[in-house]
């Protein structure tokens, strides 16, 4: 069976990606390619895991998928062609569809813990609603993270990650990307993440497709689809 | 959208150059608004110190001195011409009143001046703000700044230097006291906003009278100011005329240009002073241009600098979902905000910085300088904020256009 098949075999719930001939480039390379897929479905509420070395076009289809990045290609969001969408259409959809996790937090350390999770609501509005103010703490509540009046730039890196994973739940997205979400925690804390993400995906019934090098989260995951210069080698079904 | 947050989250990364940025502009914008409020102050204090002195006649030499010495009491030795010279202008029918303006005394540091009564009230259109006008030989007049008493008795010093602060006798002046000489005073002018608010004004004939001149009239008791019919009548340093009209004020003027005196118009001499001092200031605003000009494109190269070190935090922001305009608004409001707090800043120093020159030109020349921020110096930080609001576009679209996907890396 060919790879890409195989990146579709899996599906047992409705398709909520469907990608068909991606393709980037990068031009200072010559116009190399440096991710290239036939074609991949993901489904509604699946945990999937992007696997591979480094370079491998793992953090690239992330901000495809987001629409942070051109390409060629198709990326289907259910009955929509995502790259068929103008910029502006394209941030009101990640804004109401997609929830970011990065590595290093990306947080905006001089903000305190609950602007920064309410960050993403001030697209949107002059003033926060109540409604927003109160989800932000009950989710800060949840993720056990301290007072909500403390700056990001005194919590420990844990805590900022976990600050971070609440940021992108706060809207409720129906995809959730995670960039080496664990990567940059100790164990404890990285744990802490993962269950924190797993959980929180699950609750929403959302989809989670996070970059990750953690065994201990990739093996949680239903899907790992594993990458090598910008190609899927490998796809295999739920780990564990 | 509210960027509020991120905006408020840049000034606190900036730190200390959030601060900086608007003081540097602040200072650059003081300077330019001083010069020009300054000048334009100067301008019309010193117009109005010389309302009352239509046509001077003093002995010839410099024209400027004379103006600077007779309407603004700066002291300085100057010739004398003929006392008999005011009963000739008094009787010319052209002239509507005519006064002498005699210095040279000091007391207290202050300027003794003396004059006629009728000069006190500068013919009648002032009343003193307290007490009356002097009307015996011993009796004294102090402008609205004198810091002496109504009832108090000074006795007059011979010279112009005064080492002393203002208001305190110093021992040089103690030492050139006219022995047996003493002023009453007797009232208070109000205030004028001119040198003669330091001065303290006598009669005329007491000036003479102390220096051993007589009093400019045949006996003793004659009224102060009347016609002085003495056999030889001192003369005095500078007399102000008022004409009965514009015709006779050029034909005066004309007419003791010549036979050992010089009658100039004061605004003649102060338009010659305008214009150097135009030329000081066009100098000094065009230097003042370029230097805000500078202020600014260093300003917006730093804001683009520190933009360009968080480009990553603007492309986080447009991957949670921001959108493009929110981040542009992030970055204009931001720099613009400190700019504009500069220019605020910079009318609030600029204010300072003329009111305190006003005063040090005040304690030096007796000038009330009126300071005040016209429309003109609004309208330069209107064009300054709203070149940097221009300026301050360029970090924003740079921004704007960055591609989010390599800035997340």
């Amino acid at each position: 069976m060919p790879l890409s098949a195989a990146a579709n075999a899996h599906l047992s719930s409705p398709a909520l990606i469907r990608i068909e001939n991606l393709n980037v480039q990068i031009a200072e390379n010559g116009g190399q390619s440096i991710l290239d897929i036939p074609a991949m479905t993901i489904g509604e509420g699946e945990c999937l895991g992007i696997a591979g070395p480094s370079g491998a076009g793992k953090t690239t289809l992330l901000h495809v998928l987001a629409g942070l990045s051109p390409c060629q290609g198709t990326i289907r969001w259910g009955s929509r062609d995502l790259s068929a969408l103008s910029e502006r259409n394209r941030d009101r959809w990640r804004r109401d569809n997609v929830g970011f996790i990065f590595q290093d937090f990306a947080l905006v350390p001089e903000l305190s813990v609950l602007s920064n999770i309410l960050l993403p609501i001030s697209f949107d509005h002059w003033r926060i609603p109540a409604q927003h103010r109160a989800e932000a703490a009950a989710l800060a509540s949840a993720m056990a993270l301290p007072e909500l009046s403390r700056r990001a730039q005194w919590l420990s890196r844990g805590e900022q990650q976990r600050v971070a994973v609440a940021r992108a739940l706060l809207r409720q997205p129906k995809l959730i990307l995670a960039d080496e979400p664990t990567a940059s925690l100790d164990k404890d804390s990285g744990l802490a993440v993962i269950e924190l993400l797993l959980t929180g995906a699950r609750q929403t019934g959302a989809t989670l497709i996070a970059v990750s090098h953690d065994r201990r989260f990739l093996d949680r995951l239903d899907r790992v689809v594993h990458f090598d210069q910008g190609r899927i080698v490998d796809s295999r079904g739920d780990l564990s | 959208m509210n960027p509020w947050p991120i905006i408020l989250a840049d000034l606190r990364n900036l730190r200390w150059i959030a601060w900086a940025v608007p003081l540097v502009v602040a200072v650059a914008i003081a300077i330019g608004i001083a010069v020009s409020a300054q000048d334009q102050a100067l301008r019309t204090a010193s117009a109005r110190a010389a309302d009352d002195f239509d046509l001077l006649v003093g002995a010839p030499g410099s024209q400027t001195q004379l103006v600077l010495t007779s309407v603004y009491l700066q002291a300085e030795a100057v010739g004398l011409i003929d006392g008999g010279l005011l009963n000739r202008l008094n009787d010319d029918p052209r002239v509507a009143a005519a006064a002498p303006i005699a210095f040279g005394d000091v007391v207290h540091g202050y300027p003794v001046v003396g004059t006629t009564p009728a000069f006190v009230t500068r013919w009648g259109r002032l009343k003193p703000a307290d007490g009356r006008s002097f009307t015996e030989e011993n009796e004294a007049v102090v402008g609205a700044n004198v810091a002496l008493a109504l009832g108090a008795t000074v006795t007059p010093s011979h010279g112009m230097a005064h080492n002393g602060a203002l208001g305190e006798e110093g021992a040089e002046e103690h030492a050139h006291q006219h022995e047996h000489a003493q002023y009453h005073i007797v009232g208070r002018l109000p205030r004028l906003n001119s040198p003669w608010d330091w001065a303290i004004l006598v009669p005329i004939e007491s000036v003479w009278e102390i220096h051993g001149l007589g009093n400019g009239h045949a006996v003793d008791e004659a009224p102060l100011g009347s016609r002085f019919d003495a056999p030889s009548i001192p003369g005095v340093p500078a007399i102000v005329i008022k004409p009965k009209s514009v015709a006779a004020a050029y034909e005066l003027r004309s007419e003791y240009r010549k036979g050992g005196t010089m009658a100039l118009f004061p605004a003649e001499v102060l338009v010659s002073i305008y214009r150097t001092l135009g030329d000081v200031k066009q100098a000094m605003v065009i230097v003042s241009g370029f230097n805000n000009a500078l202020v600014l494109v260093a300003t917006v190269s730093l804001l683009l600098t520190m933009v360009g070190l968080r480009q990553k935090r603007y492309a986080v922001l447009r991957a949670l979902g921001a959108p493009r305009a929110y981040v542009l608004l992030a970055v204009w409001l931001g720099s613009t905000g400190l700019l504009a707090l500069g220019c605020l800043l910079g009318l609030g120093l600029s204010l300072a910085v003329s009111w305190g020159a006003g005063a040090l030109i005040e304690a030096r020349t007796g000038l009330h300088l009126p300071i005040a921020l016209g429309w003109s110096e609004l309208a330069f930080v209107g064009v300054l904020l709203a070149g940097g609001g221009l300026l301050s576009l360029i970090p924003a679209l740079f921004v704007y256009r960055r591609p989010v996907g390599p800035s997340l890396r």
